[in-house]
């Protein structure tokens, strides 16, 4: 081989959310630390993913509620290949689809303490990680991990 | 439930197939895969195309949003259909497209019908590299914000589950990509044919936890093309008659808002719809050409269509039942785990193959009826056909 001087590559941006008129009230939430959903005016469904008609009843009419946080873990699943270049140094990483008290479903990770042996079933609460700047992501820990 | 289509069984067949090579095919497109399927599906027939009147696309997984790709087909093909339209249903489209055709000849609104795939998955342009599901919008593209990436995802997360609610074991994974690497090694076109074994499989890298590189299908270039017209027309073809059944669909169009979304509740619908139609059950099933595009498919299959109770679908894989010999042999030709990934339509052909007793080393003796299923996208779609040998 011949010896070259390199410069690491600089790995490219993790891609940022698309923040639109329909969602920026979720995502400014989870700027200030709070998890925050659409609820139904008229049948009370509070709904996951953003939309503009409630998929229960298709009311219109809807307000921003803040939730618990609270969730257990549904199914829990650990990519050790990155299938986008910039989280080829996150991997091994998490994903999870988690149920939270209110009933609404989301993907998201678990982090923190005993986050590597989380599992099917595990209570988890929210955190907000700070991933750029302005820009707060709600990950889970588990409840009662040290 | 109320629909009702039994009046439609046994009165469409397929009259011909055609799969082209798959694997790497560097210069073909999605266009020239679809077209030498034709091409191969016509031979198969004995039809001239002037007898096609109509053409079902399906547009590869790099033009999944190309509505018009029917348009560039016929243009490509010299057909003025008097039918035609593309659908894009992920791995369930094959099975779906091969229904609107029923219909189409039933109703007398075409007489043959070419549905046609091509995909140059492998070689071909690339997709943008969107999280899981980013294709249907920006909430769906938003799942980067957790690092949702990979088709590998939804079915993860589905094995995550029935493993954690049933014990479904990862050697159960296993026995799925065994078997179907065993019956690509009787294979001559697919594309895997080396046997592999158990340890093999739990000695092969994760990819996403918990699949192994094993547990996934192959990316492959690849087209195929299935003619249907009416069971009384297909009497007067060279082939063996393989008459349609029973068809059956079902959507869960949401995923979050559906609670047991992850385990594919509209796959057992879309069987059980199929079943309704043809008046039969899982007994009477000797073949199954089920869509693996990961190992926990094949085994939430067993379940959906009854072969074994929801949650057993992982023993049910053991001792080699789904192997050729077994109790019930699952996906003959290898699948999209070892043969070669054109979306269900392989698939789709091997079952017509099986009943015509055209399948070689790996034919099923006494298939009589074979049941062909697809599922796709984010575990939205799913289509089934009862096949039976005419």
């Amino acid at each position: 081989m011949t010896a070259m001087t390199t410069q690491a590559p600089t790995p490219p941006a993790k891609p940022r959310p698309i923040v639109n008129d329909e969602n920026r009230p979720f995502w400014t939430a989870a700027a200030r630390g709070e998890l925050c959903m659409q609820r139904c005016l008229a049948c009370g469904h509070i709904r996951f993913p953003i939309q503009p008609l409630c998929p229960r009843c298709i009311g219109r009419d809807f307000e921003w509620t803040a939730l618990s946080g609270r969730a257990e873990i549904l199914a829990k699943v650990v990519y050790h290949r990155a299938f986008h270049p910039a989280y080829a140094s996150d991997v091994p990483y998490n994903l999870v689809l988690v149920q939270l008290a209110e009933g609404p479903r989301m993907y998201s990770n678990v982090v923190g303490p005993g986050a590597a042996e989380a599992d099917v079933g595990d209570q988890v609460e929210t955190v907000f990680e700070l991933v750029a700047d302005g820009l707060l992501v709600p990950r889970f820990r588990k409840i009662g991990a040290n | 439930m109320s629909q009702d289509t039994r009046s439609l069984r046994g009165r469409a067949a397929i009259a011909g197939v055609g799969v082209t090579p798959q694997g790497k095919l560097p210069g073909s497109t999605n266009l020239s895969l679809q077209t030498d399927a034709f091409t191969l599906a016509l031979a198969d027939a004995g039809l001239d195309k002037s007898d096609i009147d109509g053409l079902l696309s399906e547009p590869g997984t790099t033009d999944m949003h190309w509505a018009l790709d029917y348009l560039r087909l016929g243009r490509a093909l010299g057909i003025n259909p008097a039918y035609t339209g593309s659908f894009a249903m992920g791995g369930a489209t094959a099975g779906a497209l091969v229904q609107l055709a029923a219909m189409a000849v039933t109703s007398g609104m075409a007489t043959y019908v070419a549905c046609c795939f091509g995909d140059a998955a492998k070689t071909g342009k690339k997709r943008p590299n969107l999280a899981a599901g980013g294709y249907l919008g920006d909430e769906s593209a938003n799942n980067s914000a957790w690092g949702a990436f990979g088709a590998a995802t939804w079915s993860a997360l589905s094995a995550s589950r029935h493993m954690a609610l049933y014990g479904t074991t990862s050697e159960q994974l296993g026995e799925v990509a065994v078997a179907a690497r065993y019956h690509a090694s009787l294979n001559p076109a697919a594309i895997m044919r080396e046997p592999i074994t158990l340890a093999d499989h739990q000695e092969s890298r994760m990819i996403v936890e918990p699949f192994r590189l094993l547990d996934c299908c192959l990316v492959s270039d690849g087209g195929a093309c299935v003619i249907v017209t009416t069971a009384e027309r297909a009497r007067e073809l060279a082939r063996p008659v393989v008459t349609i059944e029973g068809m059956g669909q079902a959507f869960t169009t949401q995923d979050h808002e559906c609670p047991d979304w992850w385990y594919g509740p509209h796959q057992k619908v879309a069987v059980d719809r199929a079943y309704a139609m043809a008046g039969l059950g899982p007994r009477d099933v000797q073949v199954a050409e089920l869509y693996d595009n990961f190992t926990i498919s094949v085994i939430m299959w067993l379940e959906h269509a009854g072969f074994c109770k929801e949650g057993e679908g992982g023993p049910f894989t053991e001792n080699g039942r789904i192997r050729l010999g077994g109790d019930l042999p699952v996906n003959t030709h290898g699948g999209h785990l070892s043969a070669g990934h054109p979306q269900g339509w392989w698939t789709l052909a091997e079952g017509v193959r099986q009943l015509r007793g055209e399948s070689g080393p790996r034919q099923v003796p006494g298939a009589e009826t074979c049941l062909v299923a697809g599922r796709g996208l984010v575990l939205n779609t799913a289509s089934a056909l009862l096949l039976a040998k005419g």
